[in-house]
């Protein structure tokens, strides 16, 4: 069940012109990017490592300033309305950003109060989530004691509890097991269904291929393609996969 | 104030799940305060009970030298002996022995001393009545050996103590000598009074301690350094409160957090109070050690003077101004190594720089000035001021302010510095 490319003219993200230069670092992170992403999109950011997805993803967040360039969500400029942004936006880092100590239970009702989730609203949130992605009977089990699968599905229950408008994904299935990465990717689909925009980044060119309704593909901090899958492949000669567009623009030479 | 509740919470769980961690919050700071005032009593009292090991040798063997070995002898302060390995001391042996450290001092009162002295006053009464002059007499040397290794302070309290012994001690002598004189050359001077030297003494010394506190408080090792050692266990925290920052940097939480419609002020305030409830049981637990525990093996117990609500409200703002130094370090560090680092650095100069390793009266001035900049020597003041001075609460306020706008500027710096680095 692929989500439907809608070519809605409401466009929820708008980036013009970003850039971005670290302190010390030689060449920009980022540079003039442009983007616009529909609602209710599932927009894959792929490129290989440090091509600048993470960079791009933290200043559309609100988390990184910009170095020039403007950036609206639903819009609001991120730099000036980072409170209503915060409130439209979840995001599941790379990392497991859980409290090792704290059950899964437990760490969701944190994040979920940060969200201003309380009483038995909060309560029947976090378990119908953690009933729809297999962890009710280990709720109350410390984090530290589950596998990298049900750490990585108690990472994206984090950031979905308060339902937010737009959900960033930054490698959510890294070094998950098949059955896990299905239950998590299947979820963000129904939730993509619901109304939900995703933006995702991944190194899994099947995936991404399967989930994402449209992808741009981005190198040394500029976006070098961007269509749906279909597109992208139809548009690289000799590219049966999603995979193979990838190799073409970003060439085969290994990255740090 | 739901979001602050829930942070507590969170703050509290992982704390009271790390048993280890929470052991050795609990229990370090009593091990100190426990060895430190233990320590430092036991050489309180090496000086006091044992005395200072001195050895002398008296070639006088008259009134100067006998006087001077009676004098030590009955002294508490000092352990005398005139035999060094069963021998009887020369000054040759003597030398040697306080250069191998058996004796921090050594004393040698020359032959002949005595007799130098009546021979010099006889010449005096002698020049007074009849006018005439007389046979200059040549001045002895006491000799003093000084053990190199001991501090100079303490050297110089001991010389000069008794450079004043000997002193008194020969005008003991002079004074009979003139007694004597005179009443030979006096009719009926057999009739003169014995005990003029004694009655003589006009001026007595009355040492009391300028405190007002009730009762009969003697300031000792306990006084002193159960506030010293249990401010530098509470400024401890530091480590833990940057551990606790730092972990949730390394391990995603802190940038997932920065997402959220939360404040760093928010979730920094959760962790300041949890972690000021932490260090006031330190406070409480350490101060419990002086009143209860020290006492059972032989120490004086700590007098917390005549104010307990100043007490404990100084040991909230010292809480509040640790914690919040802790929140400090752990929002500039960039990784665990170095907050760990910077944090303990930071506390040890900061008691070193504030009078807990090292009294700020024998600092020199440049450092009894700098000492000022550190809150370790605001609480410590404060805490003096309430356990040695019998102060009030109106007396510890500016200690209260200090501390507790040393909270205020760090809690400043770090949301300001949290800013600008996150955005960076």
């Amino acid at each position: 069940m692929r989500p439907v490319l809608r070519m809605s003219a409401e466009n929820i993200i708008e980036i013009q012109s970003l850039s971005k230069s670290f302190k010390g670092g030689f060449e920009p992170a980022l540079n003039e990017v442009n983007l616009t992403i529909a609602k209710n999109e599932v927009y894959g950011l792929l490129g290989p490592n440090g091509a600048g997805k993470t960079t791009l993803i933290s200043i559309v967040c609100g988390v990184l300033k910009p170095t020039s360039g403007k950036v609206k969500l639903a819009g609001y400029d991120v730099l000036e309305n980072s409170k209503e942004i915060s409130q439209l936006i979840g995001v599941v880092p790379q990392d497991i950003a859980l409290y090792p100590t704290l059950t899964a239970r437990e760490n969701l009702a944190f994040y979920g109060a940060m969200y201003g989730l309380k009483g038995a609203e909060k309560n029947k949130k976090i378990n119908d989530w953690l009933e729809k992605l297999g962890l009710i009977e280990a709720a109350d089990r410390k984090v530290s004691t589950f596998s990298g699968g049900m750490k990585r599905r108690v990472n994206l229950i984090a950031s979905v509890l308060h339902q937010p408008k737009i959900l960033f994904l930054d490698e959510p299935t890294v070094g998950v097991d098949v059955q896990s990465r299905n239950v998590i990717i299947d979820h963000l689909k129904s939730l993509n269904q619901e109304g939900m925009t995703i933006i995702y980044t991944s190194h899994h060119m099947e995936e991404a291929e399967n989930f994402c309704s449209k992808i741009a593909i981005i190198d040394y901090g500029s976006i070098l393609t961007e269509g749906s899958p279909e597109q992208l492949i139809e548009r690289t000669e000799g590219a049966m996969h999603l995979e193979d567009v990838f190799l073409k623009l970003t060439k085969r030479k290994l990255r740090d | 104030m739901y979001k602050l509740g829930a942070t507590i919470k969170k703050e509290m769980l992982i704390l009271i799940r790390d048993k280890i961690g929470l052991s050795i919050l609990f229990i370090m700071p009593i091990v100190l305060i426990f060895v430190m005032t233990l320590i430092q009593d036991s050489a309180f009292k090496t000086i006091n009970e044992k005395g200072i090991p001195i050895v002398l040798v008296n070639n006088d063997k008259d009134s100067l030298g006998n006087a001077i070995h009676r004098g030590l002898k009955t002294s508490t302060l000092v352990d005398l002996t005139d035999k060094i390995d069963g021998k009887l001391a020369t000054p040759e042996s003597l030398k040697k022995a306080v250069a191998e450290g058996k004796f921090i001092l050594g004393i040698v009162v020359p032959q002949g001393a005595t007799k130098t002295i009546r021979n010099h006053v006889s010449n005096l009464v002698n020049e007074t009545i009849t006018f005439e002059k007389t046979q200059e007499v040549s001045p002895f040397e006491i000799t003093l050996v000084i053990d190199p290794v001991a501090k100079k302070t303490f050297v110089t309290s001991v010389t000069s103590s008794l450079h004043e012994f000997i002193s008194e001690l020969k005008t003991q002598i002079m004074f009979q000598s003139f007694s004597d004189q005179i009443a030979e050359l006096i009719p009926d001077g057999g009739n003169a009074p014995k005990k003029a030297y004694e009655r003589s003494q006009i001026i007595n010394y009355n040492e009391i301690y300028a405190s007002d506190l009730i009762g009969d408080v003697v300031p000792n090792a306990v006084q002193h350094n159960v506030p010293a050692w249990t401010i530098f266990g509470m400024f401890f925290i530091v480590i833990s409160v940057v551990g606790n920052v730092m972990k949730e940097k390394k391990e995603g939480s802190a940038f997932r957090l920065r997402t959220m419609p939360t404040s760093y002020l928010t979730l920094m305030n959760g962790k300041i109070i949890v972690y000021v409830v932490v260090c006031f049981i330190q406070f409480l637990l350490m101060l419990g050690v002086g009143i209860f525990i020290l006492p059972l093996i032989g120490l004086p117990a700590l007098q917390l003077g005549n104010s307990i609500p100043s007490v404990l409200f100084l040991a909230l703002t010292t809480s509040f101004a640790a914690t919040g130094f802790g929140v400090l370090v752990g929002t500039l560090a960039n990784s665990e190594q170095q907050g760990a680092i910077l944090g303990s650095l930071s506390i040890l100069l900061l008691s070193a720089i504030g009078g807990i390793l090292v009294p700020t009266y024998v600092m020199p001035d440049i450092m009894r000035s700098i000492s000022i900049i550190s809150p370790l020597n605001w609480a410590l003041e404060g805490f003096y001021k309430l356990f040695l001075r019998g102060g009030g609460f109106v007396d510890i306020l500016p200690n209260i302010a200090l501390l507790f706008g040393f909270f205020l500027l760090v809690m400043s710096i770090s949301s300001i510095s949290n800013r600008l680095t996150n955005k960076d």
